[in-house]
């Protein structure tokens, strides 16, 4: 006769969620006036895109300006985690109304 | 990118991000992660690197909706999470196969066979350490859960610790919670893998290898010490290759088995240790976390004088580190690891060089031109990456934009001193290996075992 196959209890391999609750910011219904911030990692065409969304938004809403990439400096480089930090202030000290955030690939 | 988004939207600032469509899995992962489930985005199809400038321009026109959309009309449509598990609750009741099973359905497992981890082994982890079950080392991004000393028990049972391995891994997950670590980007495309590196004497207590076969599976210490690692980024972290999501490692690579020093052979050539060069001393028992992105062919180096082997070193390291050294200039935070056989390095130190003489040695001896380091950054997806910017922007040396001339020579180590040099491997024959780390993520941090 064999033993019976020994049998175990066992427990959750992960952990507590820490992630913040949170919700989205209220939108506008209209871009036409608003600024526009321009988040960028500086990879994967951003260049190429910005100019590009720029230009397309611009005749569509009147009067929308963008606060260029430059300002900011990449968001994935050396300094990200520096930039977190000053990122609300410089959204600020810009007027920026909403950011488009790229290039995630 | 995504992060950023989320501080924009905390800031009560709304936002939009464009997101490739092979990463939208991962943009979810790190979406709950920031704690805004519903940031809104837009997504370009394809590959933005192997799109011309009219593919670009066409899609670009494609995402505006979606762009509008994301800005004037998201709002939250995520529903609560479901309730999880307790730390002391039995998810699963089962015989050994029932239990892999269940593991490996929810992604718990690293697909290989797992220990049960019972409550009895969890609490025998947990005897090896005053820290309390409890207690949070830090946030694991980009799943961002609580990195309690409980899961490193539950995950070090699991991978095949002895519970008396527990101190150090308390010290492997207090590495890897540093933000210079950047535990959030372990999933990046590059594919890169922490190697824990244990110095001092807990190492010779554990029986960890340092010798024949050190980088090898085969050792219980250094093979569950790596794998710990692993598991505990796919559960705690969230790095889950398909069918999960989180780590989109392109190709990527396996878990590196734990690192030792030949600390008695480093201190009989006068040579600091490696956990001295980290700022403690030979009696500290220290971890080191830091980033592989690949390894260096075996380095086979024969003579009788130090430069008979640095030229060696400075050509096969040297060419395993010169591509990925553009990356590593564009952060200009690069931390390769120069593994050395204890023979070679008896040599070259017999032959009157520190450490720090070998660093010298390759920083000013190994170079790839300018117009290299910027094609092979811009492979990467760097596409408006220069040197001579990074120079004015203070980011690198002047003397990579000493001119225009694109075959300039720049150096593939940029700062030399990051170069970390370590002795370990086979004392009967003369070889070494190199390890490229990736740049910025998975930055080299130690810290001290203690229990």
């Amino acid at each position: 006769m064999t033993n019976p196959e020994p049998v175990y209890d066992v427990v959750w391999p992960l952990a507590p969620s820490a992630a913040p609750a949170g919700s989205l910011a209220a939108r506008s219904p209209d871009l036409s006036g608003k600024t526009v911030g321009e988040l960028w990692d500086y990879l994967f065409k951003g260049e190429e895109m910005f100019p590009l969304i720029r230009k397309a938004l611009e005749t569509r809403y009147p009067g929308i300006r963008f606060v260029e990439f430059e300002v900011f400096g990449s968001i994935h480089g050396r300094d990200e985690q520096e930039l977190a930090a000053t990122l609300p202030g410089l959204l600020r000290k810009h007027g920026c109304d909403a950011v488009i955030s790229a290039v995630g690939a | 990118m995504l992060r950023a988004a989320a501080i924009a939207e905390r800031a009560g600032v709304p936002s939009v991000s464009i997101v490739t469509t092979p990463f939208m899995q991962q943009a979810g992962v790190v979406s709950k992660g920031v704690g805004l489930p519903s940031l809104p985005i837009a997504e370009y199809p394809g590959v933005p690197m192997t799109d011309g400038s009219d593919a670009v321009a066409r899609k670009v026109e494609a995402l505006l909706p979606q762009l509008v959309a994301g800005l004037a009309g998201a709002r939250d449509t995520a529903r609560p999470a479901a309730a999880e598990p307790g730390p002391r609750d039995v998810v699963q009741r089962g015989s050994l196969d029932e239990i892999q099973e269940h593991f490996h359905r929810n992604l718990w497992s690293d697909g290989l066979p797992v220990i049960p981890p019972t409550l009895a082994r969890v609490e025998r982890f947990l005897e090896q350490t005053r820290r309390r079950p409890d207690e949070i080392i830090g946030r694991l991004l980009p799943e961002n859960r609580a990195a309690t000393v409980w899961s490193i028990a539950v995950n070090g049972v699991m991978a095949g610790c002895r519970p008396e391995y527990m101190p150090v891994l308390v010290a492997i997950v207090e590495a890897i919670a540093e933000p210079i670590f950047r535990v959030e980007d372990a999933g990046s495309t590059p594919g890169w893998e922490p190697l824990v590196i244990v110095s001092g004497p807990i190492a010779k207590r554990l029986d960890l290898n340092h010798g024949q076969g050190v980088m090898r599976v085969g050792r219980q210490a250094n093979s569950s010490l790596g794998r710990f690692l692993r598991l505990y980024l796919r559960n705690v972290a969230g790095l889950r290759i398909p069918p999960g999501a989180g780590d989109k490692g392109s190709i990527a690579g396996s878990f590196n088995v734990a690192l030792a020093e030949d600390e008695d052979a480093a201190a009989a050539l006068g040579w600091s240790t490696f956990g001295v060069d980290q700022g403690f001393t030979r009696d500290d028992s220290v971890v080191t976390v830091q980033s592989v992105v690949s390894v260096s062919p075996p380095i086979y180096s024969a003579g009788t004088r130090a430069l008979d082997h640095v030229r060696i070193l400075a050509e096969v390291f040297g060419g395993a580190c010169g591509y990925w050294s553009s990356i590593g200039m564009k952060y200009a935070r690069w931390e390769p690891l120069l593994v050395l056989g204890p023979s070679i390095a008896r040599v070259i130190a017999d032959d009157g060089w520190s450490k720090d003489d070998l660093r010298r040695y390759l920083h000013e001896h190994v170079t790839i031109t300018a117009q290299q380091a910027e094609t092979y950054a811009l492979q990467v997806g760097a596409t408006s990456y220069t040197l001579e910017a990074h120079v004015k922007a203070g980011v690198l040396p002047a003397a990579y934009a000493a001119s225009s001339d694109p075959e300039r020579p720049v150096p593939v180590f940029v700062q030399p001193d990051k170069i970390g040099i370590l002795v370990a491997g086979d004392p009967g024959r003369n070889q070494s290996k190199g390890y490229v780390n990736n740049h910025i993520q998975g930055g080299r941090v130690s810290k001290t075992v203690s229990a």
